[in-house]
């Protein structure tokens, strides 16, 4: 094989990448949901019959409250880690940026496990957070709402993707030219009209890719609900979970398929809202 | 295998055989030098004793052990052994009685077993021949597909400190003045069944048969816990071991429905804090066992003099007493009290009362009229699963 041979399958090798461990699961897994369930496995044929459990059992309800779960943590993450972004951005001596950035990487050297356990002594009866409440005087008795609650859900999926918008953030806010901070500034605008009219709808595209990766993983990731959970707390990735664990693969394939869906219908409305190419593109 | 490695195995093995075989009963003509080493599919925290790893347990069967770890999920042990390569892979599994047998059987993916070629067969618990529920986890079709190893009724833990007082009912679950302080399990499986045995017996509901309900009997046991997790009667449903120990052990719940590991666990970490303890209800537990079986790969190997020297093994009064000193599992023979007064000194100080008393208290649990026995696969099983995702949506 000749050198041009060899840079032609050389040049291949991501799409053969894509189709092995991207397409391929895909369509397996839209074609598996449409599968007969057996006792123990599955076999070929053609029924809806995943889709009408998922939609009239109370998996349905379980994944719209996955959903609002999911965009509460992307709101809560946008309002702590966005101006994180921001700042850094803006107020950081340029040489340190990148490495203050990366500061935000090391919690994800920690296995995701042990992070999200080690919320719970914070976060317990007899946590840190409701000792030093009590000692201060503000509470008497224990805040029992911040663990094994939704809101335990959407804190424990905040402390775990934050990273994500403080990343996309700033790579966005990388695009916001300087130039336009001085025009605002000589044109007197205040903070609040700054950061409302000119720097978010500017950053908007990575904002809502940092979002996107944090709806993404708080539907999917099953740990948080799990740990940080009411009674019987799922995600979306739960739901599919206990699904395999019960033996009903063609269930599991099915929920899988409408995650999928459900990402593709928000990165549409993301695209026609924000043109999503623009966060490929090369900063200028 | 060359012939210096040989050698030393059948030294270590000469070695190691002497001691196990008085107590255990050695199998004539098996051995290490028979084959290569037994592959074990199994759980390691709870399937192995004597070390932190198989060494122990090998050294006892006088055989070489490859062991892979394995979790407590069905649908694990289905993929691999029914669908994956798992025969080829593994001599001999561990899983949960009770279901697991019939599904690996039908399967075809596992084999009877003879138990004949099991010396210590002889001291098995008489449950096992008495032909009732506990009879049918080991076989299929009426031939032995399996040798237990550990079983245990499923109860509740709580803090006796903080309660002042011993419960004897899943009912106190059910008090208001524990209100966001309960826990379940959150597995369909047991915690079902167990809510299904107290609502039996102290007659709230029809059941006929907590292992195996009706979908009319899911419904019923699923809407009165959606009952009473709409009043917040339950803080969580507990997932994982680390989960369920962390719950009782910070005080984040006074009760819950759990494995006894999880309370032997769960008092040593909280110290002075808490006095957890586990109960006997007087409406009946899950119960359950773990066994292991010869795969149909693993006789095709000729792997099963060495199956049989493991399966001995874990009749052995030498697995049930560490068993039950260490993480609280029933023993599956007779004869571990005896042998822990002759081997005290093999222990730590005060092992002997201490777990005398954990099989008083055991043995209390089993005998409670109103048990049932876990069902894997019970026949309703998708009725389990909807209501199940019910009481979650609820």
């Amino acid at each position: 094989m000749g050198e041009n041979g060899i840079q032609k399958w050389v040049f291949y090798i991501p799409v053969i990448f894509f189709v092995l461990f991207f397409a391929a699961p895909i369509v397996l897994t839209i074609v598996f949901s449409f599968f007969e369930r057996t006792q123990f496995w599955m076999e070929p044929g053609f029924t809806l019959f995943a889709y009408e459990n998922f939609f009239t059992s109370a998996r349905a309800e379980n994944y719209v409250f996955s959903m609002l779960h999911s965009a509460a943590a992307v709101v809560v993450s946008f309002i702590i880690g966005f101006p994180i972004a921001v700042f850094v951005r803006r107020r950081v001596a340029k040489a340190a940026q990148h490495r203050v950035i990366l500061l935000f990487i090391l919690p994800f050297m920690i296995s995701e496990l042990v992070r999200v356990f080690a919320m719970r002594p914070v976060l317990g009866r007899n946590g840190v957070v409701n000792n030093f409440l009590i000692d201060i005087g503000i509470i008497n008795e224990p805040i029992t709402v911040i663990l094994f609650s939704p809101l335990g859900v959407v804190i424990g999926d905040v402390m775990s993707f934050l990273p994500f918008m403080i990343f996309a953030g700033f790579l966005a806010m990388e695009a916001v030219q300087n130039y336009v901070f001085e025009v605002c500034d000589d044109l007197g605008a205040g903070p609040v009209s700054l950061f409302g009219d000119i720097i978010v709808p500017l950053a908007a595209p990575g904002i809502f890719a940092g979002s996107v990766f944090i709806f993404v993983n708080s539907m999917g990731v099953a740990l948080v609900p799990t740990l940080l959970g009411g009674p019987g707390a799922v995600n979306a990735g739960l739901i599919a979970n206990q699904a395999i664990v019960a033996l009903d693969f063609p269930l599991a394939m099915a929920i899988s398929t409408i995650m999928i869906l459900t990402l593709v219908l928000l990165l549409y409305i993301g695209h026609r809202l924000f043109d999503l190419t623009k966060v490929l593109e090369p900063i200028s | 295998m060359n012939q210096s490695e040989w050698t030393r195995r059948a030294f270590m093995y000469t070695a190691a055989g002497a001691g196990a075989a008085a107590t255990l009963g050695r199998i004539p003509g098996a051995s290490a030098a028979e084959g290569d080493a037994l592959r074990v599919w199994a759980n390691p925290g709870v399937h192995k004793v004597g070390a932190k790893d198989w060494s122990a347990m090998a050294s006892q069967a006088g055989i070489e052990i490859a062991a892979t770890a394995k979790s407590a999920r069905a649908d694990e042990s289905i993929q691999k052994m029914v669908v994956g390569d798992g025969n080829k892979l593994f001599d001999a599994i561990t899983d949960n009685g009770g279901g697991m047998e019939d599904a690996m059987a039908s399967q075809k993916a596992i084999v009877p077993i003879d138990t004949s070629r099991i010396p210590n067969w002889k001291n098995i618990l008489p449950v096992y021949n008495e032909g009732g529920l506990a009879a049918h986890t080991i076989r299929f079709e009426g031939k032995v597909y399996s040798t237990p190893m550990i079983s245990n009724a499923d109860s509740m833990a709580y803090d006796f400190k903080a309660l002042g007082f011993h419960p004897d009912s899943w009912g106190v679950m059910f008090d208001s003045q524990f209100k966001g302080r309960v826990a379940l399990q959150n597995d369909f499986g047991p915690t079902l069944t167990n809510m299904g045995i107290y609502l039996k017996e102290s007659g709230k509901i029809d059941i006929e048969n907590p292992s195996n309900m009706k979908p009319k009997e899911v419904q019923a046991v699923c809407e009165f816990l959606i009952d009473w997790k709409k009043k917040g009667q339950f803080r969580t449903f507990w997932d994982g071991f680390q989960n369920g120990v962390g719950i009782l052990a910070s005080g984040e719940v006074l009760m819950s429905s759990c494995w006894e590991p999880i309370q032997i666990v769960a008092n040593r970490k909280a110290g002075d804090a808490a006095d957890i303890r586990y109960g006997t209800m007087k409406e009946g537990h899950q119960t359950w066992n773990n066994m292991i079986m010869l795969t149909k790969g693993g006789l095709e190997r000729g792997m099963d003099a060495q199956y049989y020297n493991l399966a001995n093994v874990y009749l052995s009064p030498w697995f049930g007493s560490r068993t039950l000193a260490g993480l609280g599992f029933a023993p599956q023979m007779t004869g571990v009290d005896a042998y822990l007064k002759a081997n005290a000194k093999d222990f730590p100080e005060g092992t002997e009362a201490r777990v005398l008393d954990i099989l008083t208290r055991k043995n209390a649990r089993f005998a409670v009229k109103g048990n049932a026995w876990q069902n894997v696969f019970p026949t309703h099983i998708r009725d389990y699963q909807d209501w199940w995702a019910r009481l979650q949506a609820a």
